[in-house]
């Protein structure tokens, strides 16, 4: 059983930093592991136990994402590439499906299993596994809270959306979206970074993936960010502090009165 | 073929009627349609074999002008397999300038599906929708964690995007109806890759944040002690649904189909509660709809009083049992005035 998780390196959304012109500080940024991609590997690393499964963990992006598959590597991945090319810089959903698509069909063809997160923190798109899957000509299914069974020509799944849960099995090969907070990601053990440090990365261009030069990339890319603000919508607020007015569940109330009673 | 309209995903909900958000697109198209040359206005329709009449008259009240209804006994349900690959289908058949789906989970898998197979463009969660230059659709979306608002452009036809419900209004157009175009799909064509082996409808424990008037929303600082409890007290009280941040989520405070904001989904109630809420601009973006804001903070300097028309700065756990406790003093005193 072969499974591949697509990971990536994102900016912690959570930690904004701005410069005095009002940009996004991004040299004060700290960069991590999208959260939900940690526990598509750790869902991964479930079925390493119990089905001796062989992990791949795949990023793209620059050279400085391989932080990201170290520490995959240290959760226990047991292989684990860069998609890392000039080239592929500035790629939108579309072209960056591309370009995993042709990692999977170039150097992972026997691939039974591919697992994304559900969606990035930086993006939140939640674009890129439904159309990798589609340029692979593969069945997925997102929203996928749990894997549940796997075999040698099916994986069982439990899904949830906003009118239902469900449980879905389907055909490998399959491309399945994690979204979820079941699988808490293990902490690295100190052995674990030894050998992540020691691993021997791979590391391909967009040549080792057979992709045309215009493929990927800024020109490969359909979409283009024409402008670009800082979010800005404040409404004028009335602050009351409530030690200083008594009164104040009385302007809380006939708030919700007014809604109610209309 | 050159291509020619706004073709949108007609979602159905579980009883076979249009979602909120399918209406809301067909408003929003119907609003472009001047600025594409009054192109035609398709909604592409999923479903069992029953009877339409009454949705295509709702689609054409609100602006479309085509429904191409696509549909077969076995088809009950949504099926991440056929479901998708039937869009594609139509979107080649009757190819479109823009094709929008509804950011739901099903809206979202055959948007990001079509997008791959058409080799084109797909913008998600966008707020807002406008023709830009060169006659191109001009897709705005909060990026970076809603820090950002960017406005993005498609070089390639069809040109796509995505919109929560919610985000755009609905409104009827006076005059106008829609024809309805049928098409006969053979589902058994396409080899059957995904099965649905169980499904539980979700019951509604929760009153829906979506279609409700006042919403009570609980974020990191209601996750200690008993603040959800309280949330709850006070939701039951005024008749109000009870929802959360991403924090109150990934917690466990709450299910996925009550969090707010980017990663949740987005709310135009009447009236919301933020209760211990900072403000992050992901949780922000899903709720700048709302009529008022009531913002309940202990810290002063919370970002969530910038966006709020009414600020309680004060300790939740002191303010929410107050307002318990006087809500039905408050019924009383009028009753006695009356």
């Amino acid at each position: 059983m072969n499974i591949v998780v697509f990971i990536k390196q994102v900016p912690d959304t959570n930690d904004v930093k701005w410069t005095a012109n009002n940009n996004i500080d991004r040299t004060q940024m700290e960069s991590i592991m999208n959260p939900v991609d940690k526990q598509a590997v750790q869902a991964a690393l479930l079925l390493k136990n119990s089905y001796n499964a062989h992990i791949t963990v795949i990023t793209m992006g620059p050279c400085k994402s391989v932080e990201v598959l170290k520490e995959a590597v240290a959760m226990r991945a047991d292989d684990a590439a860069i998609l890392c090319d000039s080239k592929f810089a500035g790629s939108d959903t579309c072209a960056t499906s591309k370009v995993l698509a042709a990692a999977i069909q170039n150097k992972y063809p026997d691939t039974d299993l591919i697992l994304f997160g559900q969606s990035a923190i930086d993006g939140e798109t939640a674009q890129t596994g439904p159309s990798t899957a589609a340029r692979l000509n593969l069945p997925v299914v997102s929203n996928v809270n749990e894997i549940t069974d796997i075999q040698n020509d099916s994986v069982t799944v439990n899904t949830e959306n906003e009118t239902e849960k469900s449980v879905y099995k389907i055909n490998l090969p399959a491309v399945l979206c994690i979204n979820n907070y079941v699988y808490q990601p293990e902490v690295p053990r100190i052995s674990g970074y030894i050998h992540a440090h020691d691993y021997n990365y791979k590391m391909y261009n967009i040549y080792e993936l057979n992709l045309p030069e215009n493929s990927a990339g800024i020109k490969g890319s359909p979409t283009f960010v024409s402008k670009v603000y800082r979010t800005n919508e404040k409404r004028e607020c009335k602050i009351i502090d409530i030690t200083k007015e008594e009164n104040y569940c009385f302007d809380v109330i006939s708030e919700i009165k007014e809604v109610t009673e209309n | 073929m050159e291509p020619n309209g706004i073709l949108i995903y007609g979602e159905l909900n579980n009883d076979y009627g249009l979602r909120p958000v399918v209406k809301q697109l067909v408003t929003k198209a119907y609003e472009l349609k001047p600025k594409i040359w009054n192109q035609r206005i398709m909604v592409c329709i999923i479903g069992p074999r029953i009877n339409y009449d009454g949705i295509v008259q709702e689609l054409g009240k609100y602006g479309a002008d085509e429904a191409v209804i696509v549909n077969d006994n076995n088809i009950t349900e949504y099926n991440p397999n056929f479901f998708p690959e039937i869009f594609v289908e139509i979107a080649q058949k009757y190819p479109p300038r823009i094709i929008l789906t509804g950011a739901t989970c099903q809206g979202k898998e055959i948007a990001a599906y079509t997008a791959a197979k058409l080799d084109t463009g797909l913008t998600a969660d966008c707020t807002n929708l406008d023709i830009g230059e060169n006659n191109l659709l001009l897709s705005t979306r909060p990026t970076f964690g809603g820090q950002l608002t960017a406005d993005i452009l498609c070089r390639s036809f069809p040109q796509m995007a995505t919109v929560q419900e919610n985000v755009f209004k609905e409104v009827q157009t006076e005059q106008h109806s829609a024809s309805a175009i049928f098409k006969w799909f053979d589902i058994n064509k396409s080899e059957n890759k995904i099965n649905k082996l169980n499904t539980i409808k979700k019951s509604s424990k929760h009153k829906d944040i979506c279609s409700s008037d006042i919403i009570i929303a609980g974020g990191a600082g209601a996750c200690k002690d008993n603040g959800f409890a309280l949330i709850y007290q006070l939701a039951q009280k005024t008749g109000a649904a009870v929802a959360g941040s991403r924090e109150a989520f990934e917690r466990g405070f709450i299910t996925k189909s009550q969090q707010i904001g980017q990663t949740g989904k987005t709310v135009a109630p009447k009236l919301y509660i933020a209760v211990g809420i900072s403000g992050a601009n992901q949780h922000l973006t899903g709720i700048k709809n709302s009529g008022k804001i009531i913002a309940i903070n202990k810290d002063k300097n919370a970002p969530i009083f910038k966006h709020a028309d009414i600020g309680i700065a004060g300790d939740l756990f002191e303010v929410l049992p107050k307002l318990i406790e006087n809500f039905d003093t408050y019924n009383k005193k009028e009753e006695n005035n009356e």
